[in-house]
């Protein structure tokens, strides 16, 4: 009940957010922002942490539209997930957005900022919270329009205002397989999502693999996944600041929802098929999506195909779920759905800290042109932290978040050596090392990222004179970082908080069985473990905390069953204890020994002994990522649109410009052919619009007898 | 690859026995002039012939300064009382205000010295024969010597050729980019007085304009036994000897 | 030899009725001296180089009553030398500039605005060449006559606001500097390479880091201590410029070498070229990373030198030349032991080139790697192996024979790609001649005196060239009253080859730099004298 009141006391905020601002002084409307973001988030907080980790749950049912459905809003483990995420990124988006909206002051209308934003929110809830069809899909379309309000907020822009209706188009397009995939599900009569997980049991091999596509591509457009994630780089490069935390840390989680939604727990999957279908896409984005990321030099843009990288990730562990499920090793899958749960929440975190940060950059040196920047982190040391922090933790470097959950994932591609299938192995084999590929790219991705953003000498004016961020901008990155630390160090206790998603996708196996062995003696499971195996790890120290800490233990551990002997394992908390003391120890030993009271001396960076080192010296981003380009041309496939040298007499040079030009390989593999064909129909058909009046009689007598022919021999 | 290994072993080892044994092999060490007792008159017309001041007549003979030589060869074919010619090449100097252990780095350095090489205006004659420390017949390596392009690891800054201009910035710039102790070695007579060119608009006429040097090679060019010696005179494996030779020291046997 | 000078000479009256001035010297050595007004300059000159093909060897300015300015241009035998000389009033400094139709002229005629402050008009990039600009005041002319050179100069202040002159226009586009102390034990020049990651898109060197003022400090000094001067422009060519020098003296005083002579010049030109060769070759093992090929080939250069020194007395040659042949004598036994040692040499070097050309990770790093096509060649005006391996083979030793070099049987190699792999085996077949060379010429040295005793210097203007190891060398003497050097003019093959070396390493990748820069075998000390 307490639920419900939470609930409804969130939607109302949302709705006083909707209707305050057309009254409220504009310049109020920040502040308003922020306080009200703050509190429906906490709301929202309280509310999902309830059912995630109290195991609440409610089911509630709205109105009734006869014949067709009973709206319903039902909160199982899975709904409170994705709330929860959303609302940890909600939170600090919004003091962030609060911060940030007076760039806008007179320029466009604070006031449908705020209305759009507050409805966004109200969706954002309602969206996974929904249990029926209708209510679903026209929850869904109302994110789809008020996405494009907000994405297109800068609307005087053309591209802007372009790149939202790209994502628009799309978006629709998406929403219309979505229907499709909803339709045949429904096959027998009832919309509820409960009487369609009912009847996902008798549909025939085609039907499920007809639902399970048209699902997963409907919603791989807003989860960006190729090939339909074309939108995603225009749409984040032009989304005003303040909202992008938004765009990347909450709305791209619902395509991944609308994904496990329909695809996991409404249809059950039976076969492996579809799961490598999803493997295979998933594998592909990742790899795609950081290779154009290396590349870009708008950091807003390279975070955009980052987050396609990791929506790829996140879609190849579900893949692989899907496999284990469908191949009847429920515990392996719900491994894989926790690496890829884990993966979904760390991205959240760490794109948002990243965006945040990227917009506190933005705001405050006024460019977000990697060749631009530089040397920041002198002048805005906070946020070049937390921008580490971000960046470590997208390169999956430990203690960080990242770490934990691509290392859960590349572990589920090499646990389908258990499988039965040769193919099967082989596809698992050859997405792992795309995997694997990926993680390296996301490395010198990061690198290029936050060293030529903030190390170095300022490349540009205006990045000598960058301000500090102020604390609209800092309170949110020190949130987000201190999560993405927890997050990183603390993995044994949040699987199991994963479990409850993970139940109805996986037959109720718990990841936390699979993976948290119990080394705490006080754990009533302690006993269950080989009395030599738990020897060999108490030698290691596996069971240190155990009358201090809750839990289980601190190890994430997988015991490959009698046909796979495998034994993988890691401890963030204990690295994140040991790190310190051996850097520590460095430290003490470097001071005592090394230094030993001797002056250390700072002299100027050596440079080859020219009169003085320029910004225009240092390596660019550009120049740093240039080799990925030579690397992959085959992807690339650079044109150079210009290439003139200016000359003053044969062989004296004044000016040597060219112009890079790059087509994005999708476009140039599916949207141009496909926009192609269309035009091409199109312009069979206009021919036909030649405004003959004759002509126009004789489709009217065509169709005529056409129609009587049908109608006679039918 | 084989082929390689076979050519070198056939090659055998070519490295000199120096500092161990004197190196004797002909063309080695060319030698620079030494001093001559030679009657009055004659020794002021043979002083007169030096282009750069190296020879000066004195108490009974001819003295001569190795800072300034130049390996013109004119006090030993130009006249009728040659030079008596000295083909000892172990004569690198530490001129360090008379304490020598100041001009040589400490004993951790003795098998283990980063140089940085920095031709300040040179010829090439100096830089080339530099260069030839690291091919097999010298091979310092052997020593503890090893080159190195970036100031922050060298100990010693050998400097060649007589400071143009246009070097004073990064020679300076190189000497206060290197981490304490270091030392200077100036090698060759352009780096130590100019040589043929001395000290003009374009030429400082030597590195201690600039720097303080702490061990002098001299020579046009030294052979790289004398920068060898220079280098172990350095690092304090061998004793310095003297640039000046002067009849006195030649009753004592010379250095 | 005259008729051809004499054909030329008669057109160019004709074409240029009124405005031009010929005057033919006689044989053995034949040049034609158009003199002509400053305005004809540009079109005389590009008629030579365009239309006769000749090749542009130097700018030779010379303050004397009026301004004296002597394009020097050669052919291929008997087509002599051209000299197109034009006169500037005293006051006057401004003269239109060739560098256009001429590219081979850009660098002197910046060199001699920096030096004597003189102004080409139309030369879109004069100053900060020899002077560096942030080093130097403006205006500062130092081979002006008005200027002491004996005395240091106050240095400007520096300026802060300094930046370095960019041509390309690309977004991510950096200037990347490397120098002027760059790599272990090289000369001081820096480059700086444009780029936007992978390839260098422009090098530029900057040179003149080691520039000691040579022709200044040469003005006024005797004869003979100018000799040393000249052996010190570039160690590593010693012999050769100071023979060049010799050359000039004794056309000047127009002094007969004896024969023995001559051929110990050549011998000992020859065994220069040898070394030079054999360094470049360890320098190109070196910059590829063959370790053991550089050590190979370090102990043949070892080898020379001391074969060099046990001859002479020095390892490099310096103090042999003196003016009417040798300073001292070599005996024809220490010819003959020499020339053994040069046969072993010779041997191993041979079996270098082929364990070389075998070794394909090697020739990776130099086929098709830093391109000099002909025409580019000829159009900077490149000399020596460099341009031979270019296919542009003219070489003084057969163009314009000194020294007797018109009595020896040898061969000029010559290649096309123009290629780094192009370049390293002209160096090997160019010291496989030089040797072959030095064994003959030591079984057949004429006998005779080393040395023309009492020469006397006589004042007046000559040209000596020679071909360098590097190329073609000119030096050009005045001298005053009581053999006192009126005007030294230096112009060296390195600052031809220098000129043309952006053309190489351009459009190739960063890796490929320094093995294109090693395959040139340039000398920073030759250019910047």
């Amino acid at each position: 009940m307490a639920m419900q009141l939470l609930l409804v006391i969130s939607l109302a905020l949302c709705g006083v957010g909707v209707v305050l601002p057309l009254i409220i002084n504009e310049r109020r409307i920040p502040s308003l922002l922020g306080i009200l973001g703050v509190a429906i988030s906490g709301g929202l907080l309280f509310f999902s942490g309830a059912a995630l980790f109290g195991g609440a749950a409610f089911r509630a049912t709205l109105w009734t539209i006869p014949p067709l459905v009973t709206l319903t809003l039902e909160l199982d483990k899975l709904s409170a997930l994705f709330l929860f995420v959303s609302g940890l990124v909600l939170l600090p988006a919004s003091i962030f957005a609060s911060g940030h909206l007076d760039a806008y002051l007179n320029r466009y209308s604070l006031r449908a900022f705020c209305v759009s934003y507050f409805s966004l929110f109200a969706t954002l809830i309602l969206i996974p919270l929904s249990a029926d069809v209708v209510s679903f899909l026209m929850l869904w379309e109302l994110m789809s329009i008020l996405l494009y309000l907000i994405v297109g907020y800068e609307h005087e822009v053309e591209e802007h205002a372009r790149s939202a209706y790209v994502m628009f188009a799309i978006g629709e397009a998406g929403t219309l397989l979505i229907a499709f995939a909803f339709i045949v599900l429904a096959a027998n009569g009832s919309l509820e999502f409960a009487a369609l997980k009912a009847a996902g049991g008798s549909l025939g091999d085609g039907a499920r693999w007809a639902v399970f596509l048209l699902a997963f591509i409907g919603f791989s457009v807003k989860a960006g996944l190729i090939p339909v994630n074309f939108w995603l780089p225009r749409a984040y490069t032009s989304a005003p600041l303040p909202f992008v935390p938004v765009l990347a840390g909450a709305t791209l989680n619902l395509g991944l929802y609308g994904i496990v939604r329909l695809d996991g727990d409404l249809l059950r999957v039976t076969a492996p098929g579809p799961g490598l279908v999803v493997l295979i896409i998933g594998s592909v984005t990742a790899l795609l999506g950081i290779l154009y990321a290396t590349t870009q030099s708008d950091l807003k843009t390279l975070l955009a195909h980052s987050s396609i990288e990791n929506a790829g990730i996140i879609a190849t562990a579900l893949g692989a779920g899907f496999v284990f499920v469908g191949s009847g090793h429920p515990s392996i899958a719900a491994i894989a759905f926790a690496a890829a749960f884990y993966h979904m929440l760390n991205h959240s975190i760490y794109k948002s800290l990243l965006f945040v940060a990227t917009g506190a950059v933005d705001s405050n040196v006024g460019t977000r042109n990697i060749d631009r920047l530089g040397g920041l982190i002198k002048a805005m040391p906070l946020t070049a932290g937390f921008f580490l922090i971000g960046a470590l933790s997208i390169a999956a470097l430990p203690p960080f978040n990242g770490f934990v959950s691509e290392w859960l994932t590349l572990q589920t591609m090499l646990l389908s050596a258990g499988m039965a299938s040769t193919g099967i192995k082989i596809v698992f084999a050859i997405c792992g090392a795309i995997l694997a590929l990926t993680a390296a790219l996301a490395v010198t991705c990061f690198v290029k990222a936050f060293a030529m953003s903030f190390l170095g000498m300022p490349r540009s004016e205006s990045a000598g004179n960058a301000r500090r961020a102020n604390s609209s901008a800092i309170l949110p990155m020190a949130f987000l970082g201190v999560l993405c630390f927890v997050l990183g160090v603390a993995p044994t206790y949040v699987i199991p908080v994963l479990d409850g998603a993970i139940g109805p996708l996986a037959q109720q196996a718990r990841a936390a069985d699979a993976l948290i062995p119990p080394f705490f003696v006080g754990n009533p499971h302690h006993r269950e473990l080989p009395a030599s195996f738990v020897a060999d790890f108490h030698t290691l120290g596996a069971q240190l905390g155990q009358s201090v800490l809750p839990g289980r233990g601190l190890v994430v551990m997988h015991r490959g069953g009698a046909n796979n002997p495998v034994v993988f394992a890691m401890s963030t908390s204990y690295m994140a204890a040991v790190l310190p003391l051996m850097l520590l120890g460095v430290f003490v030993v470097f001071r005592l020994i090394v230094v030993r009271g001797r002056a250390v001396e700072r002299r100027a960076v050596w440079d080859g002994g020219i009169r003085r080192l320029l910004p225009e010296m240092t390596y660019t981003g550009t120049g740093f990522s240039n080799p990925v380009r030579v690397i992959f041309e085959a992807v690339f496939r650079p044109t150079t649109v210009e290439d003139t040298r200016e000359t003053v007499g044969k062989h004296f040079r004044a000016v040597i410009r060219r112009t890079r030009g790059e087509n994005h390989v999708l476009d140039r593999l599916l949207l141009n052919p496909i926009s192609d064909a269309a035009l091409w129909v199109a312009n069979g058909f206009a021919r036909m619009h030649h405004g003959v009046l004759n002509a126009y009689v004789f489709y009217g007598l065509g169709a005529l007898i056409a129609a009587l022919l049908v109608a006679r021999f039918s | 690859m084989s082929q390689w290994v076979i050519s070198g072993l056939r090659t055998g080892i070519k490295s000199t026995r120096y500092p161990r044994v004197k190196e004797i092999a002909p063309g080695t060490a060319p030698g620079l002039p030494g001093a001559t007792p030679l009657p009055a008159d004659r020794a002021q017309a043979i002083a007169a012939l030096c282009p750069t001041g190296a020879l000066d007549a004195a108490h009974g003979g001819v003295n001569v300064d190795l800072r300034r030589c130049v390996n013109c060869f004119r006090c030993a074919r130009d006249t009728d009382w040659p030079m008596n010619w000295d083909y000892n090449y172990e004569c690198a100097a530490a001129p360090g205000n008379g304490n020598s252990h100041v001009s040589r780095l400490g004993p951790a350095f003795s098998r283990s010295a980063h140089i940085l090489v920095v031709d300040a205006g040179d010829c090439g004659a100096c830089l080339n024969e530099v260069k030839q420390l690291n091919n097999p017949y010298y091979n310092m390596h052997r020593l503890g010597f090893f080159f190195t392009p970036t100031p922050r690891h060298a100990d010693l800054l050998l400097v060649v050729g007589a400071l143009t201009e246009h070097m004073r910035v990064p020679l300076r710039k190189a000497y206060d980019a290197m981490p304490g102790p270091k030392r200077v070695i100036a090698v060759g007579t352009c780096a130590l007085s100019g040589g043929v060119f001395g000290r003009t608009f374009a030429c400082a006429g030597g590195v201690k304009d600039l720097l303080p040097v702490d061990v002098e090679v001299a020579g046009n060019p030294p052979p790289p036994l004398a920068i060898l010696h220079g280098l172990l005179v350095a690092v304090g494996r061998k004793p310095p000897g003297s640039l000046r030779r002067a009849l006195r020291d030649t009753e004592n046997g010379a250095s | 030899m005259a008729a051809v000078l004499h054909e030329l000479a008669e057109h160019a009256e004709v074409r240029w009725t009124g405005r031009v001035r010929p005057t033919l010297n006689g044989a053995p050595d034949a040049d034609c001296q158009l003199q002509c007004e400053a305005s004809d300059l540009p079109e005389i000159c590009n008629w030579l180089f365009s239309e006769r093909h000749y090749s542009f060897g130097g700018l030779v300015v010379e303050q004397r009553q009026r301004w004296e300015l002597r394009y020097l241009f050669y052919g291929e035998g008997k087509e002599g030398w051209v000299h197109v000389v034009t006169y500037l009033p005293e006051s006057g400094e401004r003269i239109p500039s060739i560098a256009k139709l001429v590219h081979a002229a850009d660098w002197h005629e910046r060199e001699a605005e920096d030096a004597f402050g003189l102004v080409f008009e139309g030369h879109p990039r004069l100053g900060d060449f020899v002077l560096h600009n942030d080093v130097w005041h403006e205006g500062v002319a130092p081979m002006r006559r008005a200027f002491d050179g004996s005395r240091p100069v106050t240095h400007r202040e520096p300026d802060l606001n300094w930046k370095p002159r960019r041509i390309v226009e690309e977004a991510g586009a950096f200037a990347m500097p490397v120098g002027p102390l760059y790599s272990v034990a090289t000369a001081p020049v820096y480059f700086q390479l444009e780029t936007v990651g992978e390839d260098v898109i422009r090098a530029q060197p900057r040179l003149f880091y080691a520039y000691r003022g040579l022709e200044k400090i040469a003005e006024g000094r005797r004869a003979e201590d100018v000799l040393l001067i000249a052996e010190r422009i570039s160690a590593t060519s010693a012999f050769a410029h100071s023979l060049a020098f010799c050359q000039a003296v004794e056309r000047l005083s127009d002094v007969e070498v004896p024969e023995r002579a001559s051929s110990l010049r050549i011998f000992l030109a020859e065994l220069e070229r040898l070394r030079h060769h054999v360094a470049a070759i360890e320098g190109i093992c070196e910059s590829t990373g063959l370790t053991v090929a550089a050590a190979q080939a370090g102990i043949l250069q070892e080898d020379l030198l001391r074969i060099s020194g046990r001859l002479t007395g020095h390892r490099y040659l310096f103090g042999l030349n003196a003016f009417g042949g040798l300073a001292m004598e070599l005996t024809d036994a220490a010819c003959a032991s020499a020339a053994n040692g040069v046969s072993d040499v010779a041997q191993r070097l041979a079996t270098l080139q082929s364990m070389l050309s075998t070794s394909s990770s090697f020739l990776d790093r130099l086929e098709d790697v830093g391109d000099v096509s002909k025409s580019d060649a000829v159009d900077f005006g490149l000399v020596g192996p460099v341009a031979r391996a270019s296919g542009l083979a003219r070489d003084l030793r057969k163009a314009q024979p000194y020294c007797g070099y018109e009595k020896i049987d040898f061969r000029i190699p010559q290649e096309s790609e123009g290629d780094g792999y192009a370049r390293l085996r002209v160096f090997f077949r160019e010291a496989e001649q030089s040797a072959r060379v030095v064994s003959n010429l030591a079984r057949a040295i004429p006998p005779g005196p080393y040395r023309r005793p009492q020469v006397s210097l006589r004042p007046g203007a000559a040209l000596g060239w020679v071909e360098a190891p590097n190329g073609a060398a000119m030096h050009w003497l005045r001298l005053g009253e009581a053999g006192r050097v009126d005007r030294y003019r230096i112009v060296t093959p390195s600052f031809a080859n220098w000129h043309g070396f952006r053309l190489a390493a351009e459009n190739f990748a960063f890796q490929d730099f320094p093995i294109i820069l090693a395959t040139f075998a340039l000398s920073v000390h030759e250019n910047d004298r």
